[in-house]
């Protein structure tokens, strides 16, 4: 009940009175906003870094979906549970910059239509194999599944992906998770009814990439649409059963992420 | 041989100086001293009263020239018949003991005058017999004596081998002194290089022979400096390491004529050189201090060998090589990491020491507040209450790292405890920065303010925004041979590294340290020069590092950085096991030294705390000291009483090798801990170091007693010289002194400058 009450003023703030003046940010905007003025950009102890990656086809780049709506959001909840040194504003990077690597915690999602390019392999694997975290979110049955897998074995083909269990230390690392639950996007939560993307029914999934330590690089979210969550949560009619689990997952793997 | 000050004053004055030190003065006048002074002045009166009436002929300042000459050499005529001498004891022929104590050392060997200083002893006192001898023996009865780490009574030079361990000249005087108690003493001579390498007080030694009035004259064999000759004077080394670490030991070399020379000194264990590198020598008369590093892989008591490569021309090769004992314990070592909110600087630092088996971090973490973490607990029940709140919780712990927690989260009475930590429990305390550390943590003024190495600056405080800098770190002259900053086998490529690695950011600018703290690291970049970035002090019992970074983790992330580089790792691994080295356990146990000689007593003690690191005085201390042919000797440990908390035993190092001391102590039948130490016995080879002849210490002994200091040139005087004496059977002789080549001397000059001058002015 708390994250709730607490993600629904977050929300609040968020809709009615913007952040030092800027405009709210609708889900049809997917401009990469420099920082605001006023914020310093550097310092921080924990950016919300969104990947920036190649996609193809008509959603070619679907890794501004949410952006950056969700991330801000989701920001206001990360800043007001726990007590990280959050940047405040999205913050994307590509997966070919070097200054990815000074930001250990990265987020990508609908990595079902994802291209890597030679460079962006090259940067995501050094990233990943230096200590960055990578958590992927939004993506849906077996097509999509297929291409991320075929990119992400392009990245770390020596390491399978693996189902991570329920009493995983992920899964209490802040809050006490005992069960997945499937977020669906905005439009099915609000219609209610069925909460899958796929052609049939399907399971939420948790899986994840470990190093040669057994230490967690990749936390794959399938099935499940955890940044929807995060982005509408501001919103009475959208049901509180998946921004409370999107919100205790999402900061369960930051602050797993940070000490992990 | 004389010198030739003694010979010409024995000339003029007719005896040598010993005659005038030892004599008193006294005037023998035949005649009535009152009637001798009446002609004296009946004699001045005369002359002066001849000048005064000479009228204008002479100047006042002729006149009173002359009339001084004539008085002068009135006054000098008077003082013969006044019959002046001296009055000085000198021993009875043959009714006196000499003890004569003979250097039998093995420095004694050393050649460094063309011949061994032995020859020298052999010569004078061999069979055929010498000079010295002779003179010595017509006067006295003499003792001989032989000595190194012992003092044992001998016939002659035949029974001496040169081969003693140890030179202990205060034992030897004791010793002769009480040997020689109940006969006429007219005196000791000690024939040495003086080389003393014992740690026995001389002063007291002197103070008795002083006081019985028997004097110590003391002969240098042996050159004050030698010509061409490497020493490593002195090794620096910790005594106790963990497995695996890297350690750095100071090794102090001197020399005679190798100034500006390159030298190769290696290190080695089990004959395993596991370092190697050039020194170059500084000038002559200045230590050359160079420090070493190496790695500790093997467990166990381990002897590394220090060794400096012989030099073509040495004079002693022995004193090139040390043996330094170190005891390297396999054990997994518990530091308690309380961060104050989640930072990646968690994960990586738990990343960078995963895999030292040594290093246990215990991670308490705030992430929100009264929200906490644990990672890596030993059981359930440790730090469920939060951070400790007790010495004992906290005390269990050997290292401590404060991350970005406000001194406002502690209490007083945990801030006072964390100080304590450190400066009683003698645990490591490592300081990182963060929003909410050191001045920007609200930590000046408090317990741990005082303990931190680095000065808080008071202008910034709980304002953190005002500050952001990234920095570039760089080595400093410290740090190039610190063992915490070795991030390469040499320093020179440790200090290439650190220049390459990327900047960090920091939040806490820190410029100064405390005296006594030293700086390894300083940064600079925007707005920020030489700022401290890596400081570390010693703080009562433990070490306090302070190291104002946030994000050290971008060594291990950053682009530049390849993947299998280890610089991350290394670093922390490095500071974390320094940190810790040498942080005591409940019970210690401890003997002087790690080296000692075969038959030495040395002395165990041992330290002994309770939980909360208070001192125990009731507790029940065995020794059990395992020699090293297997055979286990148990000690009864006492209190010493002078100090809370020490117990004390002794054993004498019979065999030759490694002897292992376990200690166990008991309280009320619980056990409060054990302890081990090490000692290795065996041969001393102190006698290679600090072989040169010591005059000043010779002659101290000497001057301190009433004796005399001579040398193999000027011993030839020394037969004559001890007759006069004031202890043993003596008599006084009269020494004339009217007679004396001086006197016909002076009187010559007067009345020929007298005569001189008067003719000069037409007098005569």
């Amino acid at each position: 009940m708390a994250i709730f009450c607490a993600a629904s003023l977050g929300a609040v703030v968020w809709s009615s009175a913007p952040a030092r003046g800027v405009e709210p940010v609708q889900r049809s905007s997917v401009r990469v906003t420099p920082p605001y003025e006023g914020s310093d950009v550097r310092g921080r102890e924990f950016y919300f870094t969104r990947a920036i990656y190649s996609g193809y086809g008509r959603r070619s780049s679907s890794w501004r979906i949410d952006f950056p709506k969700a991330d801000v959001q989701f920001l206001i909840g990360v800043r007001r549970y726990t007590n990280i040194d959050a940047y405040e504003y999205e913050h994307p990077l590509r997966l070919d910059d070097p200054e990815l690597r000074r930001y250990p915690f990265l987020y990508a999602l609908e990595v079902g239509r994802m291209a890597l390019t030679a460079a962006e392999i090259e940067g995501l694997r050094g990233y990943l194999l230096a200590g960055g975290f990578l958590v992927i979110d939004d993506f849906w049955d077996m097509g999509e599944w297929q291409n991320f897998e075929y990119e992400i074995g392009q990245v770390l083909p020596e390491y399978p992906i693996v189902d991570i269990p329920l009493d995983h230390p992920l899964l209490s690392a802040f809050y006490e998770i005992d069960e997945l639950v499937q977020v669906p996007n905005v439009g099915l939560a609000s219609r209610g009814g069925r909460t899958w993307e796929c052609y049939s029914p399907c399971q939420p999934a948790l899986r994840g990439i470990f190093d040669d330590h057994d230490r967690l690089m990749v936390v794959i979210n399938w099935n499940t649409d955890l940044g929807d969550a995060w982005e509408w949560v501001e919103q009475p009619w959208y049901p509180f059963t998946y921004s409370s689990f999107a919100y205790k997952l999402g900061i369960n793997m930051i602050i797993y992420g940070m000490s992990h | 041989m004389r010198s030739l000050v003694e010979t010409v004053f024995e000339f003029l004055f007719k005896y040598r100086p010993v005659v005038f030190e030892n004599g008193q003065f006294v005037l023998s006048a035949p005649w009535p001293v009152l009637l001798l002074v009446a002609i004296g002045l009946v004699l001045v009166a005369a002359p002066l009263l001849s000048y005064l009436r000479l009228g204008g002929k002479l100047s006042t300042a002729d006149k009173a020239l002359l009339a001084v000459l004539r008085v002068s050499l009135l006054a000098v005529l008077v003082f013969c018949l006044l019959r002046p001498m001296l009055i000085v004891a000198t021993v009875v022929p043959q009714e006196n003991y000499l003890g004569i104590l003979l250097d039998d050392s093995r420095s004694m060997q050393v050649a460094d005058d063309g011949r061994a200083r032995s020859d020298f002893i052999r010569e004078q006192f061999g069979p055929e017999g010498s000079d010295l001898l002779a003179g010595l023996a017509d006067r006295f009865k003499l003792r001989f004596f032989r000595f190194s780490e012992s003092l044992q009574r001998v016939s002659g030079s035949g029974e001496l081998t040169f081969a003693g361990s140890q030179t202990r000249l205060s034992h030897a005087l004791d010793g002769a002194r009480s040997e020689l108690s109940t006969v006429p003493l007219a005196g000791l001579v000690v024939f040495t290089d003086g080389a003393d390498n014992s740690e026995d007080r001389l002063t007291e030694s002197l103070m008795q022979l002083r006081s019985r009035g028997v004097p110590v004259h003391t002969v240098g064999i042996g050159r004050e400096r030698f010509e061409n000759d490497i020493e490593i004077a002195r090794v620096e080394a910790p005594r106790v390491v963990l497995e695996g670490s890297a350690v750095a030991v100071d090794v102090m070399l001197t020399h005679t004529g190798f100034a500006g020379q390159t030298v190769q000194l290696n290190v080695e264990d089990d004959g395993r050189i596991v370092s190697a590198q050039e020194v170059e020598l500084q000038g002559e008369g200045e230590v050359t201090t160079v420090r070493a590093h190496f790695e500790v892989t093997e467990t166990g008591p381990r002897i590394f060998r220090f060794r400096i490569l012989p030099e073509p021309g040495e004079l002693i090769a022995e004193n090139n090589v040390r043996d330094v004992l170190v005891q390297v314990r396999d054990r997994r070592e518990k530091i308690l990491y309380f961060e104050g909110e989640p930072r990646f600087e968690v994960k990586f630092l738990r990343r960078a020491i995963a895999e030292d088996e040594n290093l246990h971090v215990v991670v308490l973490q705030r992430t929100a507040d009264n929200k906490f973490r644990r990672d890596d607990v030993e059981h359930p029940d440790e730090l469920a209450g939060g951070f400790p709140t007790t010495r004992e919780e906290l005390f269990q712990y050997r290292g401590l790292i404060l991350g970005s927690v406000e001194a406002s989260f502690f209490t007083h009475g945990q801030l006072e405890m964390i100080a304590e930590f450190v400066g009683q429990r003698g645990g490591g305390l490592l300081v990182l920065g963060g929003h909410n550390a050191l001045a920007q943590g609200g930590y000046a003024g408090t317990p741990i303010d005082n303990v931190l190495p680095v000065v808080l600056e008071p202008r910034l405080t709980n304002d953190s925004s005002t500050f952001f800098s990234e920095v570039s770190v760089e080595l400093t002259p410290f740090g190039r041979s610190h063992p915490v900053t070795q991030l390469a086998p040499t320093p020179e490529e440790s200090a290439e590294r650190w220049a390459e690695l990327p900047a960090l950011s920091t939040v806490n600018p820190v410029f100064e340290v405390k005296p006594g703290a030293s700086t390894l690291l300083t940064g600079h970049g925007d707005g920020i020069e030489k700022a401290v970035m890596l400081a570390a002090q010693r703080f009562g019992r433990g070490r306090v590092v302070a190291f104002p970074v946030q994000d050290s983790w971008i060594w291990q992330m950053h682009a530049d950085i390849p993947l299998d580089d280890m610089t991350h790792e290394i670093f922390w691994r490095q500071l974390l096991r320094w940190l810790i080295n040498s942080v005591p356990d409940q019970v210690t146990a401890a003997v002087p030294k790690d080296r000692a000689g075969i038959g030495e007593r040395l002395t165990i003690t041992t330290e002994v705390v309770d939980s909360a690191y208070l001192e125990v005085n009731d507790a029940q201390a065995t020794a059990y000291v395992t020699t090293p042919s297997g055979l286990e000797q148990e000690l009864d440990m006492e209190w010493t009483v002078e100090r809370d908390g020490e117990y004390e035993a002794s054993f004498v190092a019979g065999e030759n090798g490694l002897y292992e001391i376990r200690v166990e102590v008991n309280r009320d039948g619980e056990s409060l801990g054990t302890a081990a130490s090490y000692v290795d016995a065996a041969e001393p080879v102190e006698e290679y170091f600090g072989s040169q002849m010591r005059s000043t210490l010779l002659q101290r002994v000497a001057e301190e007693t009433g004796g005399r200091f001579y040398t193999p040139q000027t011993v030839g005087s020394l037969p004559e010289d001890v007759r006069y004496t004031q202890s043993g059977s003596t008599v006084y002789e009269e020494k004339d002194l009217w007679d004396m080549p001086i006197v016909f001397f002076l009187l010559v000059g007067l009345i020929a400058t007298e005569w001189g001058y008067r003719r000069a002015k037409g007098l005569i």
